[in-house]
């Protein structure tokens, strides 16, 4: 299904910065918020606009862990793998979440609810294991008490109608 | 805050003097934690709640100031709220114990016990700030504003004798004078490397150039630190002041703060702080009527470790791919768009003012011999209290873990201490035999790892130490740039290696092809991702070779980590049927019949190892081996 | 480095007294006497990169009391003093490893096989990379596009997943055909064809210029022509010739100049009687 994608929020982005190369990357960070992914079109627009050749555009939006040339979920699920987080149990939760949304980290549901992503260290080491929802950050999470996170209105009961996700 | 302007350094003065005689500089501060730590654990909630019941009248009337402040570095026991001057310290607060907390302490003078924080060696509880282990051990440098101060408030920077370094700069001292004195202080650099910051100014100041720039480094990419994000949010003017500083003993006019991706707070924080800044003519054209112009603008990471190093960072900062480049040039001659640059850390130009004002004999007179100063650390892991902590260089490692950290957090056997890693990737581990090593640059390298950034994670017996080292060499191979043939191709090698060690495939030539391989990925390497990624994989194996032997000679993981080598099982005595594990199974690999304990079952080949049964079971009846 | 002192010296290459002078590297003073040291990723049309590491040798100087690093000679700059060792063990060992590695990822490559056996490596020691193409990512395409053409190619991602690509893997937009990456590429990864009036590189297909007098076509397509006439600020008539009539036409002209010698004319007026 090929959409439509809507330039006039690329054209805005370009007009709070100089037209220059070494801006390529933070236009590219707001088009990156705004849509929630680099579509095509707004780089092609990009890569005139600051005078950066289409395919260095494009080396460098696959280069940083930023960015992403597919849609994201509504609900970008990240789960910091940092050394703090690994030893008190990071790589559980993200394996538990694989299991529950049955994506891998950098897959998104078919959906567009929920994206999957395994992130370097975010700072919150005290709090670890972390996962950051969009912008807020979840600490002391664990792997049963994970499942709240990517609970939706539709996410079903058990037979005896407990939550499965229950916290312990 | 005021709209007010300084055209001259006297100005300043007196304003500062104004405002710290003004009534509101005496008022009692209600300090509020609003680090990315406690907002995880919802401080938002309890800043609201004061914000709610202490309008500003009120605030007139109890004669105080509710501030939200950055990281104290007790993420931990957060939402933390101060009360000073008192120095009532309180943790784990919640917005329903805001009214108590208005009602009993700041309207009267009581403690509420609950909240706290107890100290785990005594048991007892401790009401004030500067009583309690984990800071009074510390000797905050770079971390002192952080905590005390709201970081969106210029005045309270100022209150705190913040751009008086600046104005003593610009009001007394030549360039050459800044330079000298840093170099007398012999202050190393902050981000990992450690070279001499005296040095790396005087070779940029000595180099050929149209224009030089002056970097700050916040990239902080290390897992497991976070003293530079606790700076950059809950104290930016402090990295200005320093940047303003260096860049007036360099001629520099143009600097660039290099923030992560990872840390939109710190950006916001950093652009209003520099906003202010501007607004107040300490940064900008013709600063404090000096005629020395220098500005600052933020350049944020697109999420790439290897933009940590200082030749990938500029790169970026050019809107390029992070890419380093031999460091056979220098920054200080070539570096951003290929003029002469100084980069440092964030840490590094927090002190920066610290040593100006205080002067280079009282920086030199810190520290050991090779390492002058102090040296802010996050302590996380298995330690009791997890944060950041601020020692003298010299301090030893048991003293920081067993002192400020608290000491092991879990009991028994396996929560004996069994290593502590340091230095990030680039880093090594180190056994309980070092524990009374310095803490020192030039020590802990000797001693198999280093200093890094500051990142030292507690680890005790239930870490493998083998799956520690595939821990880090996967995240190199994720965050390599590719570009040269060891690093890209060697560390993808070596983290197979370790990985079918972890598998229990480990074969009797791997330990030898490991040290092979590492030696040529440590001379052959373009940067310093490359060179120093075999380093945890040599630490581990020179502390902990008996681990590795293990798991190859025996497939056998001692710490019950490695998933291939450990099998969960019912321990059917001890289970109550009670079906918890059930249903926390997400591979359904558990069966058993409701309230009968002796047919719960765990089939091993659907079982994941994923651990959610042991977490959720109230009877300890699984069991890891 | 050194900005100061002399600005041609000696320094020591494997014990032999070599001249240098300031700005060069090692690479390039090894050469011209006679030296030589392998290199992957190094082409005189581009800048030096340091990427593929083949070409480290061992560097010390007097003052450096015995301390001895490994550089890539194709970035280290000279200096005076300079000590250096082209074939010592630390040096073939970082170059075994290397290309040792280089053969996990690229088995099929005569170039590898045959650099790998000269240190003693026939098979790799390492795994083997699944569906192994012939890219050792050298760079030496994307530099050369970007110093010589459009930058119409890119490495795409990092790491390990590391690979030369065009926007989006299709046929890139920006691409003139000039083949300068094909002709650059040391294990043939890069492959085009040409065929009648039609060359297909990297999925497009281009046409051939014909030449402006005899319709031959020639090996430059027609994108490439409009570049480097805009470029070099060029009638695009000079670069649509054939060899041969090119040189038919210089030889007309030549022949057209003579004549007004002959009849004592100058230019204009030799203009003006035709």
């Amino acid at each position: 299904m090929k959409i439509e994608v809507d330039i006039k929020p690329t054209e805005q982005i370009l007009a709070r910065y100089p037209a220059q190369p070494r801006f390529l990357i933070s236009v590219m960070q707001d088009i990156q918020l705004g849509y929630r992914y680099l579509p095509r079109e707004a780089l092609e627009r990009v890569a005139g606009a600051l005078g950066v050749p289409l395919a260095r555009v494009y080396g460098v939006a696959t280069f940083y862990k930023a960015f992403s040339l597919t849609p994201r979920g509504e609900r970008e699920l990240r789960i910091c793998t940092g050394t703090a987080c690994h030893i008190r149990g990071a790589p559980l939760i993200l394996h538990e979440l694989q299991t529950r949304l049955g994506i891998k980290p950098g897959q998104t549901t078919e959906d567009l609810v929920f994206s999957l992503e395994a992130v370097n260290c975010v700072g919150a080491c005290a709090l670890a294991p972390v996962v950051v929802v969009n912008d807020v950050a979840h600490g002391n999470v664990s792997v049963t008490g994970v499942r709240r996170l990517i609970r939706t209105p539709k996410t079903p009961k058990t037979p005896k109608g407990k939550d499965v996700g229950a916290d312990n | 805050m005021e709209t007010v302007r300084y055209d001259s350094v006297d100005d300043f003065g007196s304003h500062v003097k104004r405002l710290k005689a003004s009534g509101l500089a005496r008022r009692r501060r209600v300090l509020v934690c609003c680090g990315t730590g406690c907002l995880a654990g919802g401080a938002r909630g309890v800043a609201e709640a004061f914000a709610a019941q202490l309008d500003r009248s009120r605030q007139a009337e109890l004669n105080l100031v509710v501030k939200r402040t950055g990281c104290h570095g007790f993420c931990e026991k957060g939402p933390l709220v101060v009360l000073m001057p008192r120095g009532t310290f309180y943790k784990g607060v919640k917005p329903e114990h805001v009214s108590q907390i208005i009602e009993r302490s700041i309207v009267g003078d009581d403690v509420i016990e609950e909240l706290l924080y107890v100290e785990p060696g005594s048991g007892k509880p401790v009401a004030g700030y500067g009583e309690i282990e984990f800071y009074a051990r510390q000797t905050r440098v770079a971390m002192r504003n952080i905590g005390h101060i709201d970081p969106a408030d210029i005045d309270d920077y100022l209150l705190r004798d913040g751009y008086a370094a600046l104005a003593k700069t610009l009001s007394t001292m030549t360039p050459e004078d800044v330079l000298s004195t840093i170099e007398k202080a012999r202050l190393r650099g902050r981000g990992g490397g450690g070279f001499d910051a005296g040095r790396k100014w005087r070779s940029c100041k000595r180099a050929a150039g149209e224009k030089r720039y002056v970097i700050a480094n916040g990239d902080e990419g290390d897992p497991g630190a976070f003293m530079d994000r606790s700076i950059m949010e809950g104290d930016p003017h402090g990295v200005l002041e320093g940047m303003v500083i260096g860049a007036y003993a360099l001629e520099s006019h143009e600097g660039y703060i290099y923030v992560r991706q990872e840390y939109p707070l710190a950006v916001e924080h950093l652009q209003r702080a520099i906003d202010d800044a501007r607004a107040r003519n300490l940064l900008g054209d013709n600063i404090l009527g000096s005629n020395f112009s220098f500005d600052i603008e933020i350049s944020r990471g697109g999420g790439a470790f290897v933009c940590g190093e200082s030749s990938a960072l500029m790169r970026s900062v050019e809107g390029k791919v992070g890419e380093p480049r031999a460091k056979y040039v220098h920054a200080t001659d070539k570096g951003l768009w290929d003029q002469p640059t100084v980069l440092n850390n964030v840490e590094t130009w927090v002190t920066v003012p610290r040593i100006i004002e205080q002067g280079a004999e009282w920086f030199a007179g810190l520290g050991t011999e090779g390492s002058k100063g102090t040296k802010a650390f996050s302590l996380v892991g298995k330690v009791k209290n997890t944060g950041l902590v601020e020692v003298e260089m010299g301090t030893t490692l048991r003293e920081i873990i067993f002192g400020p950290g608290g000491g092991m957090l879990e009991e028994g056997e396996r929560g004996r201490f069994k290593a502590v890693q340091t230095g990030g990737p680039s880093g090594g581990c180190l056994p309980a035999a070092q524990l009374d090593l310095p803490v020192d640059f030039d020590t802990l390298t000797r001693a198999g790892s280093m200093m890094g950034s500051g990142g030292m994670i507690v680890m005790d017996h239930s870490t493998c130490m083998v799956d520690v080292a595939r821990y880090f060499l996967s995240f190199l191979v994720d965050e390599s740039c590719g570009k040269c043939v060891p690093c890209r191709e060697g560390l993808f090698q070596m983290y197979q290696i370790v990985s079918r060690i972890c598998e229990g495939e480990g074969t009797a030539g791997d330990l030898d092809q490991i040290d092979d391989l590492s030696r040529a990925i440590l001379v052959g390497s373009l940067c310093a991702l490359g060179k120093s990624g075999p380093n945890p994989v040599l630490s581990t194996l020179q502390h902990f070779r008996d681990e590795y032997r293990a798991h190859i000679n025996e497939r056998r993981c001692p710490a019950g980590v490695c998933k291939a080598l450990i099998t969960y099982r019912v321990v059917n005595e001890a289970c109550d049927g009670c079906g918890a594990c059930l249903k926390a199974c997400a591979s359904s690999a558990i069966l058993g019949t409701p309230k009968k304990g002796d047919t719960f079952n765990i089939d091993e080949a659907k079982c994941d190892r994923c651990g959610a049964c042991v977490t959720v079971c109230k009877r300890g009846a699984i069991a890891v081996g | 480095m050194e900005q100061t002192g002399p600005s041609s010296f000696n320094i020591t290459i494997n014990g032999r007294r070599v001249e240098a002078a300031r700005g060069e590297v090692v690479l390039q003073v090894a050469r011209r006497a006679g030296i030589q040291i392998p290199t992957l990723c190094d082409h005189p049309a581009v800048e030096a990169f340091g990427s593929c590491r083949l070409c480290m040798v061992e560097v010390t100087k007097e003052e450096w009391k015995g301390w001895k690093g490994l550089m890539t000679a194709c970035l280290y700059p000279v200096a005076q003093g300079l000590i250096i060792e082209t074939d010592s063990e630390s040096v073939h060992h970082v170059r075994r490893n290397v290309l040792d590695l280089l053969l996990a990822r690229c088995p099929d490559s005569e170039l590898i096989r045959r650099l790998a056996a000269e240190y003693g490596v026939t098979r790799t020691s390492f795994v083997q990379r699944e569906n192994p193409d012939l890219c050792i990512l050298c760079g030496l395409c994307t530099r050369v596009c970007e110093t010589a053409a459009t930058s119409a190619i890119t490495t795409t991602r990092r790491g390990h997943d590391r690979e030369v690509g065009t926007p989006w893997g299709g046929p890139p937009p920006d691409c003139i055909g000039c083949l300068g990456c094909a002709h650059v590429c040391p294990t043939g990864h890069i492959t085009f064809e040409d065929k009648g009036l039609t060359r297909t590189i990297w999925g497009r297909e281009f046409e051939l210029q014909r030449c402006s007098d005899c319709g031959k076509p020639l090996p430059l397509t027609r994108d490439q022509v409009d570049f480097l006439a805009r470029r070099q600020q060029l009638d695009p008539s000079y670069l649509s010739r054939c060899a041969d009539c090119q040189r038919r036409s210089v030889a007309q002209t030549m022949g057209r100049i003579a004549r007004w010698h002959q009849l004592g004319l100058v230019q204009e007026e030799a203009e003006v009687a035709q």
